[in-house]
């Protein structure tokens, strides 16, 4: 076997070191050059992301609350085995793993339903799309200002429904014993449906119209046709769409803080939205950060989980 | 190594020489301009730009504040002011950032309930000093004054006192003269009264009950009057909340929830409440001064009745609400004389008399506060009429607690909704209120070694 060795060219023009191992300034530059370029990336990523991590990671470490500076300090892991004994923390848990099931559930189930609808041929379909993905459109805040309105007792459909005789005046979905966890789902349903119905039509619609014809020469019904040629095809995407739209339900904060504040009593208060009530409405930041350690390690795990899970059921 | 010899004659200067001349020069110019701008904050005679954040953005106060920085800006034509309003239930979160990076702006209008947060981070220029230097001293009401200094925990002034709140109790006077009721006068009257009007069918309730964001004040405005209870701390230092008379009152006045009330004010806040009343929801409201333009502009003021407060059984007449609405300065301002020049002028008559009137509330200048507007003013009048009550004692809710408003705020408030709702007794959440808030309170008189 013939081993082909790079002949090395002089330090004044070359590009290998010199005999003496120091580097021609051209050969320097050329090594430097990839660096060079992914730097300003590496920089926006430390400045915006790890230092930010970083000094979340710190402060769960220490007693920080800015309207009681003198009881600051190094708190080692005070602030994680406060949690143990804090109800609320648990009870934001409990209901933070509700609203990512029933959320993501309820969204995946419409959005699939209407995906499939929408992929048929009928008259005013194009219409039909347009008005079924414009609530994804529509800002957060916007989509919360449109269902406080809906919901208001004075003004919302409560109101009329009243006097019809349906339901009682002086009443709201959103402040009703029991009935408060539904109406942020409704809201939440409107914004974030359209979200998996867009995924999965867009795969939908690459799926070969012959595997239709094939399996229809095969007998198949529109079940077996669904679970053999469809849902292969959509399968990555309703992954890809479920996972991100459970990180997103799972860091929900401006519908749910819009619309209810975390309540009443708290019954609608998530993890994230205990973080922002302990860090930035009762400034204390070292509780807070230690909760946000805990989210942002539970979601990595959850996440990882997933996909694992995932994967393991493709390959088998 | 060559010396120079000393200047003499028609010899030249040394080069050292000239150099420590023109250095010396450079240094009296730097400190002359310097002496000019009054170091650390003189701002007589040069331009000066000025920022003003507010914590309320309300676009009627926002028309009036910036109608009164431009009256400033007349009356000193050297001084701008550039106004920006940050939401009023976040904007503590914008404050804190901007002292953490250093970068406040030289005028805030806090509420008082939020001064404590503040001094606590080292942000606010004590205005002692100031004032006392000031002809407007004489001029202000001493009440209020003393109530803006128990706003700190220091007892120092970081907040003027140029207006302040009171709390009221309106009626829908045209209802009441329908269903043949008189003015209400009694808490017995307020409970009857409530109970007379209400009528769910028609969508009308006797009462608005407050059991959203900002509750606590309202819980304060009904439940210690109805108790005759006059201080929030006893002497030892232990809250009062769970006193036998609060708790009593609290189970009364909860009982109107429901019964008298809406279902849905169990997440009712400033807002809502303010719309039921208004919109012909509720026939009596309790909430500040404040907000009686606000009633006399959606409904007629024919309709709109207003009363301080009802005496309790205990014959004491307890007044609530007198919160000092004021402005205060930055430490970190680069132009303090400038600053407390408009922080005066919203104390001067002139200023006062267009802040107060515009606002609603009361005036700090005790000039103003004789100018016919304020007796045609029945919400103005009705609080005054209760502060001269026989035996009247005025309750100070603890704003110079740090931890006071986080209390109020984040932690007492699901636990009220569930006293509302039935889901947990009165008492054990006064219990728990008292608890929290004596803490607080042995904590302070610990740091402050009273």
């Amino acid at each position: 076997m013939t081993v082909a060795v790079p002949r090395r060219r002089s330090s004044q023009g070359g590009l290998s070191p010199s005999p003496r191992g120091r580097q021609s300034p051209i050969a320097r530059r050329t090594r430097l050059y990839p660096y060079l370029l992914i730097a300003p990336a590496v920089l926006l990523v430390l400045v915006f992301l790890v230092y930010p991590v970083a000094s979340v990671f710190f402060y769960s470490l220490q007693h920080s609350n800015v309207t009681q500076p003198w009881n600051d300090g190094f708190a080692g892991v005070d602030n994680f085995t406060r949690m143990f004994g804090d109800p609320l923390f648990w009870q934001s848990l409990r209901f933070t793993l509700q609203w990512v099931l029933v959320e993501v559930a309820l969204q995946f189930v419409f959005g699939l339903a209407l995906a499939l609808l929408l992929n048929r041929t009928f008259v005013g379909r194009g219409i039909a799309r347009a008005l079924t993905f414009s609530p994804w459109a529509v800002s957060g805040i916007l989509t919360t200002t449109i269902w406080i309105l809906i919901y208001n007792p004075a003004t919302g459909i409560g109101r009329y429904l009243a006097d019809l005789g349906i339901g009682e005046h002086g009443t709201s979905l959103l402040s009703g014993q029991g009935t408060t966890f539904l109406a942020v789902v409704i809201a939440e349903l409107w914004k974030g449906v359209p979200f998996f119905a867009i995924l999965i039509l867009a795969d939908l619609q690459s799926v070969p119209g012959e595997l239709y014809e094939a399996a229809d020469v095969d007998g198949a019904g529109p079940l077996r046709r669904f679970v053999s040629v469809t849902w292969p095809h959509i399968r990555q995407a309703v992954v890809l769409a479920t996972l991100l739209r459970g990180v997103w339900e799972f860091n929900n904060v401006d519908l749910l803080y819009t619309l209810t504040g975390g309540g009443p009593a708290n019954s609608t208060t998530t993890l994230p939205l205990y973080v922002a009530q302990t860090a930035i409405q009762s400034r204390d930041f070292g509780y807070g950060s230690a909760l946000t350690v805990v989210a942002f390690l539970l979601l990595t795990f959850f996440s990882l989980l997933y996909l694992r899970l995932t994967k393991r059921g493709a390959e088998s | 190594m060559t010396r120079h010899a000393p200047a003499a004659g028609g010899r030249s200067l040394p080069l050292r020489r000239v150099v420590a001349a023109a250095s010396a020069a450079v240094l009296m110019l730097g400190l002359a301009a310097c002496s000019n701008s009054g170091g650390g904050g003189g701002d007589s005679e040069k331009k000066v730009a000025l920022q003003l954040w507010d914590t309320d953005t309300r676009p009627d106060r926002t028309a009036n504040l910036k109608a009164l920085i431009a009256m400033f800006e007349k009356e000193n034509p050297n001084i701008t002011i550039s106004y920006l309003g940050l939401p009023t239930d976040s904007y503590m979160q914008k404050l804190s950032t901007a002292i953490a990076t250093k970068s406040t702006p030289d005028l805030v209008t806090p509420k008082a309930s939020d001064v404590a947060a503040l001094v606590a981070q080292n942000a606010l220029a004590p205005l002692d000093d100031r004032l006392a230097g000031s002809s407007i001293a004489k001029k202000i009401d001493p009440n209020m004054l003393k109530s803006a200094k128990a706003a700190a925990p220091d007892d120092k002034l970081y907040l003027t006192p140029a207006t302040a709140l009171a709390d009221a109790i309106y009626y829908r006077a045209d209802w009441f003269q329908q269903a043949g009721l008189a003015k209400p006068a009694t808490w017995d009257d307020f409970f009857s009264d409530a109970s007379t009007l209400t009528d769910p069918s028609a969508g009308r309730f006797g009462y608005t009950i407050r059991g959203g964001a900002g509750f606590f004040s309202q819980f304060v405005q009904m439940v210690y009057p109805m108790a005759g209870v006059g201080t929030f701390f006893d002497s030892k230092g232990r809250s009062t909340l769970d006193s036998p008379a609060v708790v009593a009152a609290t189970e009364k006045y909860v009982s109107l929830y429901g019964k008298d009330t809406a279902k849905s004010d169990l997440t009712a806040d400033f807002k809502t409440m303010v719309a039921q009343f208004d919109n012909g929801g509720a026939a009596m409201l309790s909430h500040s001064i404040g907000s009686y333009p606000t009633h006399i502009a959606a409904l007629k003021p024919s309709q709109v009745g207003v009363v301080g407060t009802f005496p309790a059984d205990n014959g004491k007449t307890i007044v609530t609400g007198q919160m000092v609405t004021g402005f205060g300065m930055f430490k970190a301002g680069a132009h303090q004389d400038a600053a407390w020049k408009f922080l005066e002028f919203t104390m001067s008559k002139e200023g006062n008399s267009f802040w107060a009137q515009k606002s609603g509330y009361l005036p700090g200048n005790t000039d103003v506060a004789k100018e016919s507007w304020v007796a045609s003013n029945p919400a103005m009048t009705a609080a005054l009429d209760t502060q001269k009550a026989k035996n009247a004692t005025v309750l100070q809710q603890p704003y110079y607690l740090p931890q006071f408003s986080a209390i109020t705020t984040t932690d007492l408030l699901p636990k009220w909704q569930k006293v509302l709702q039935g889901d947990e007794s009165a008492k054990a959440f006064l219990t728990d209120a008292a608890k929290q808030l004596t803490a607080a309170q042995q904590d302070y008189l610990k740091r402050s070694k009273k």
